[in-house]
């Protein structure tokens, strides 16, 4: 099977078959190949680049052209320091009294955006429909708080909800506009980074009431223009706000170390998992820890499918190698 | 007579401007600062811890309660005189390589609110000022937050820097996103703390065995 054959078995739950390998890897691409995270952020070359030598090097199924949190938030408006050998984050925000009166970005002109886009492009063209290529937007959350910042963001959300709404409507059209520009590049599918709306920042009901709505039209959006599933990526302890994904329209849920995946099985048996190797444990763990662990994951859904084999967030960008060996190495060895 | 119950409730909903409401009214009645400080802002942190505990934490819920007790220690110490409690000194910062400070700036003001000394050494702070800071201010323990993996190796500095001064039996604790994946033999430190009210509890029972 090829490694996309392997992800659409994961997205119609086929109860046996190869399984899907997707370690969350971003800016380990570029520790790999020797370049600074910071031009690697820069250039969709670049992450082309990299990103197709790291699937050469481990054998997993799919790229990803994505960059960092501040992508959009940028392209909006807002400053962004850059550092050699860490990802960037935005230095000044947006005053609130100018938080509504912005433009939509241009994908193909503002900021980054055309280097995510141009990622895109090249690895499709690479890789045609053998192996998954996604980019990448942030949640209607996420965007909010990196647009204002954390307080005048949440402090908002509390004292002006109406205000709030509007402001989640203005981040969901841009992350709609852009995710649309990234399939019409080639991008299988952009994944959707919402981690602001983990139950570890805002409440649950509040992820219901005010995320949620944007998630389900950002989802629907991106169907419509060809995406082949819809993957939200949340961190932290998210078993409170899980059954609500189906909700929104979510094929692929990723589950952080923290939540068990076989436990969210059965709440949500239509919908593919994705995780849950600790990301840390890329860093300080062994191989052998690393291939246990997988194989244990694979196992729990023998017979069932509907899983693919990734890390509960980003790979490390200083993960070692070897523990990336060793959960393809399980992949290839155990089967549903 | 008087109750606390009103700026217990005020602080636990978030409501700034009751909260300040209240405590002013405990102040026109007569009731101390630190009384207000013991017996309205200590329980209500309480509470909180104990809702964290229970149910989840959530930055949300703690910003709201921290911008309230920071207006109403504002209102009922207006000359910035501090509560006569203090429970020790503990130095605060996110390490060199990472410029994310909400935990840390939660934390802060959660030690602040239970009577400890904080000095912020803010976001990505060299190791050796860290190191300099406690020894400087004579401090009970050193606190940092991480929410990226790559600031580990400088958490694993901080016990050899404390002890080149001279200062290596002072207490470590880590959190944050990263840091709370690992463990205290991984990063070398004495505690890793899962969220704020844990690192606490920490140092309340150290500060406990300390007393016996």
């Amino acid at each position: 099977m090829t490694g996309m054959q392997c992800i659409n078995a994961a997205l119609k739950i086929d109860k046996k078959g190869d399984v899907a390998v997707v370690p969350q890897i971003f800016g380990h691409a570029a520790v790999l190949k020797g370049v600074s995270v910071e031009d690697y952020v820069k250039d969709g070359g670049l992450i082309a680049t990299c990103q197709l030598e790291a699937l050469l090097r481990y054998g997993h199924h799919a790229v990803f052209s994505v960059m960092d949190v501040c992508v959009e938030a940028e392209a909006m408006g807002a400053e962004v320091d850059y550092f050699i050998n860490n990802y960037p984050s935005v230095r000044k925000h947006i005053p609130i009294a100018d938080s509504l009166k912005a433009r939509i970005p241009n994908p193909k002109k503002d900021g980054r955006m055309p280097q995510m886009i141009k990622a895109v492009e090249i690895m499709r063209k690479e890789l045609q429909d053998d192996m998954l290529v996604v980019g990448c937007v942030m949640g209607p959350v996420t965007l909010a708080i990196q647009y204002l910042g954390v307080q005048d963001a949440l402090f908002m959300a509390v004292e002006d909800p109406d205000k709030f709404e509007k402001l989640l409507d203005y981040t969901a059209d841009v992350i709609v506009e852009f995710g649309k520009a990234q399939i019409d590049a080639g991008a299988h599918l952009p994944i959707i980074f919402e981690p602001s709306s983990s139950p570890e920042v805002i409440p649950p009901q509040f992820f219901r009431e005010m995320a949620l709505p944007r998630i389900e039209r950002i989802c629907k959006s991106f169907k419509s223009a060809g995406a082949v599933a819809n993957w939200l990526q949340i961190a932290g302890k998210t078993m409170p706000i899980m059954p609500h994904y189906p909700d929104a329209g979510v094929d692929i849920a990723n589950c952080d170390y923290c939540v068990e995946p076989a436990m969210v099985r059965r709440f949500m048996p239509g919908v593919c998992l994705a995780g849950n190797i600790k990301p840390l444990s890329l860093v300080e763990d062994s191989p052998e820890d690393i291939y246990k662990e997988s194989v244990r994951l694979i196992k729990t859904f023998a017979g069932q499918g509907g899983f693919i084999l990734s890390s509960g967030c980003e790979v490390p960008p200083e993960a070692r190698p070897e523990n990336i060996d060793a959960m393809i190495r399980a992949s290839r060895e155990c089967h549903f | 007579m008087y109750t606390m119950d009103g700026l217990i409730k005020a602080l636990l909903d978030g409501d700034r401007n009751r909260a300040v409401a209240e405590a002013a009214a405990l102040v026109s009645k007569g009731v101390s600062p630190d009384s207000i400080v013991l017996n309205g802002i200590d329980p209500a942190m309480n509470r909180l811890d104990a809702k964290c505990t229970i149910e989840q934490f959530n930055l949300l819920e703690i910003m709201l309660v921290g911008r309230c007790l920071t207006a109403v220690i504002t209102e009922i110490f207006p000359n910035g005189i501090a509560s006569s409690r203090d429970k020790g000194t503990v130095v605060i910062a996110a390490l060199e390589g990472d410029v994310h400070d909400i935990g840390k700036n939660i934390t802060k003001m959660l030690l602040a609110s239970k009577g400890y000394h904080v000095i912020d050494c803010g976001k990505d702070c060299p190791v050796e000022k860290l190191a300099e800071t406690a020894l400087n201010e004579k401090a009970d323990a050193v606190f940092v937050s991480g929410l990226i993996t790559s600031v580990i190796p400088n958490v694993r500095k901080i016990k050899s820097q404390l002890e080149a001064l001279g200062i290596g039996s002072i207490s470590v604790v880590a959190g944050g996103a990263a840091l709370k994946q690992s463990t205290p033999e991984h990063l070398n430190v004495d505690f890793v703390a899962d969220n704020a009210f844990e690192g606490l509890h920490y140092l309340e029972s150290k500060a406990a065995v300390s007393n016996n």
